[in-house]
């Protein structure tokens, strides 16, 4: 197993007074790898980057950068650049006095540091507004000034709190691409929290889902997609249909929608399970041996440019479903591969 | 609203434009203007040693005011921003706001009793008045200090700058001093302008030596109308230099402020 970078290690921490808490969090960044950490508001996921760059001690637990334990480390030792959610450019700095300050404190004579920091600028696109003041750049170029400040010193790992948030959508897919670029090309470990589970999908090797201040489910966006280990998780990541069911025999479930055929169901017969369905599974028409079809009415239908979602009424709940087809609603089949049981309990 | 601000910019402007006129009038007795035209009531206040004292006395307590309020100002104002518990930063700006609400008058008879005591003879000193000065005027700029870093997200660029690198001065010489170049320059003129300007307390705990200029003016009052003017035109051009100076100091802070690449 490669060394990681950056790996916080069964740590935990409580904000004192609210209650709140993180526990056991285990978390490994391999270099040159990007994760990312998603949640709902209050999971803990922003507490996990303030761990790992140092504003918050942990109560138990190692961070531990490039096998060093830097527990107790001030966040200025540690060597790692933080990306956040404001930004947080030096108003009364130009972009490029912003760029040059970690070289600044570093020692780097004037020159240097002026070298350096207008490559870094050239490398973010942003060389011919050096001499600009955060106030002067737009919402994207400020991002880019952070993202240029944070990796100008060749940190030992990136840190990303919710970089992209500000930004309206179109920008921030561009930005996507550019971080990722930017993170590719320095070959540097990241730690990305972000709320927008589609940013962290397209962006992330690997992602962590927390909940309630424990990492619910660790692994690729793949993995989490299409193998969720919980509920939680398959309704967080992702749009899905999610009906409670009994499994019957080795390839069907009971569910309130009627009997659904599936794979290979790995619990036993009489065992209580979840049953999830992705929508872009859902397939209009009815299945050929007539397996999983459904008949209901079209309750919602959005059109969204390049597909349509539509949400069909059918007996015991609704199918919610994906597709590019035009043409009316009224028949849909789940074909037994779409369909995943996920043992019930434990998480909602 | 034009003619309100008028009438109420009128209002504002008369009594300084009446001084002004009556401290060049020769003769001021029951008419609307003085007659005839003189300097000598300039002169005469010129030539009054205990209000050339004065005037340097003052100035003297409104630059030490404006130092030590400005070196206790930022670190309590970054307390009361900073604090995590929000019972601390109540108690803190209870006690920093506390001046506002309590008379000088109060707090002036308060300094009398401490100050006059064989323990802590210091009654009439200069540092007792200078004391007295920044205990009424540090609730300004505190207040403006922290309504600063809160519009700047001070904490976030600590952060940032302490995730970069810097060292616990260095951030507060790269990044505190030179945000908060404005609202300290403008808190800085406000203390200024009250100290200069401020009577109650220092005409319970100054010294016969250490009189400032409005203490000494209330002297004016009992003799001619034109030096009582003359005396008082003077007060209003040291509170103006001292308002101009601040200013002046500000701009200057923000022209140096941005640090070299």
């Amino acid at each position: 197993m490669t060394a990681s970078t950056l790996a916080l290690e069964d740590v935990a921490f409580a904000y004192p007074g609210s209650g709140f808490r993180v526990d056991g969090l285990d978390l490994a960044v391999a270099p040159g790898e990007l994760v990312a950490v998603i949640g709902a508001s209050g999971s803990g996921k922003s507490t996990v980057l303030k761990l790992a760059a140092g504003f918050l001690t942990p109560a138990r637990g190692r961070i531990v950068i490039d096998g060093a334990d830097v527990t107790a480390a001030p966040p200025r030792t540690r060597d790692l650049g933080v990306v956040f959610q404001a930004y947080a450019l030096f108003p009364h700095m130009s972009a490029l006095e912003n760029v040059a300050y970690p070289l600044k404190v570093r020692g780097v004579d004037g020159r240097r540091r002026r070298e350096q920091a207008l490559r870094m600028l050239a490398l973010v696109g942003l060389a011919a507004l050096a001499e600009r003041r955060p106030d002067q750049l737009s919402g994207g170029q400020q991002q880019r000034v952070a993202l240029a400040r944070a990796l100008v010193f060749r940190p030992r790992a990136l840190l990303l709190d919710e970089p992209l948030s500000a930004l309206d959508a179109a920008l921030r897919g561009e930005m996507r691409d550019e971080i990722r670029r930017l993170q590719r090309e320095h070959g540097i470990a990241t730690l990305h929290v972000t709320h927008d589970q589609e940013e962290a999908l397209s962006m992330a090797d690997r992602v962590v889902v927390m909940r309630e201040g424990r990492i619910e489910q660790a692994g690729t966006p793949r993995q989490l997609y299409e193998q969720p280990r919980t509920r939680w998780v398959a309704s967080f990541v992702g749009r899905a249909n999610l009906w409670d069911g009994v499994v019957r025999e080795a390839t069907a479930v009971e569910t309130t929608i009627g009997l659904l055929r599936a794979g290979a169901i790995r619990l036993p017969p009489g065992a209580p399970a979840t049953v999830l369905v992705r929508p872009e599974g859902v397939r209009l028409g009815a299945a050929p041996d007539g397996a999983n079809t459904f008949r209901g009415r079209l309750v919602r239908d959005r059109f969204l440019g390049a597909t349509r979602r539509y949400d069909l009424e059918v007996a015991g709940g609704t199918i919610a479903g994906e597709t590019s087809d035009a043409g009316s609603i009224d028949v849909v089949h789940i074909p037994p591969d779409r369909v995943q049981v996920i043992p019930a309990g434990g998480s909602s | 609203m034009a003619w309100v601000t008028g009438c109420y910019l009128a209002y504002l402007a008369l009594p300084i434009v009446l001084l002004v006129v009556g401290s060049v009038g020769e003769i001021w007795l029951n008419t609307l203007l003085p007659h005839g035209l003189t300097g000598r009531w300039y002169l005469e206040v010129w030539s009054d040693g205990s209000f050339r004292r004065a005037f340097v006395v003052s100035l003297e307590v409104a630059a030490a005011t404006c130092v030590v309020t400005a070196l206790l100002g930022l670190p309590l104002a970054y307390t009361i921003y900073s604090a995590g518990s929000r019972g601390v930063r109540a108690a803190a700006r209870l006690i920093a706001l506390l001046p506002i609400a309590v008379p000088p008058l109060v707090l002036g008879f308060g300094f009398v009793l401490v100050f006059s005591s064989d323990a802590l003879p210091y009654l009439g000193s200069l540092w007792v008045l200078v004391a007295g000065h920044v205990v009424l005027t540090l609730p300004y700029i505190v207040q403006t200090l922290v309504a600063d870093m809160r519009h700047l997200r001070l904490g976030i660029l600590l952060q940032a700058a302490e995730s970069l690198g810097a060292s616990g001065p260095r951030r507060f010489l790269d990044i505190v001093l030179p945000s908060l170049r404005h609202s300290l320059g403008s808190g800085l003129v406000t203390v200024a302008a009250l100290s200069i300007g401020e009577f109650q307390l220092s005409n319970l705990v100054a010294g016969f030596l250490t009189r400032p200029y409005p203490v000494v003016l209330l002297q004016a009052f009992y003799g001619a109308t034109g030096f009582a003017c003359a005396a008082t035109t003077i007060l209003l051009a040291l509170a103006l230099l001292g308002s101009v100076t601040g200013s002046l100091a500000a701009r200057g802070a923000g022209a140096a402020g941005p640090a070299s690449a």
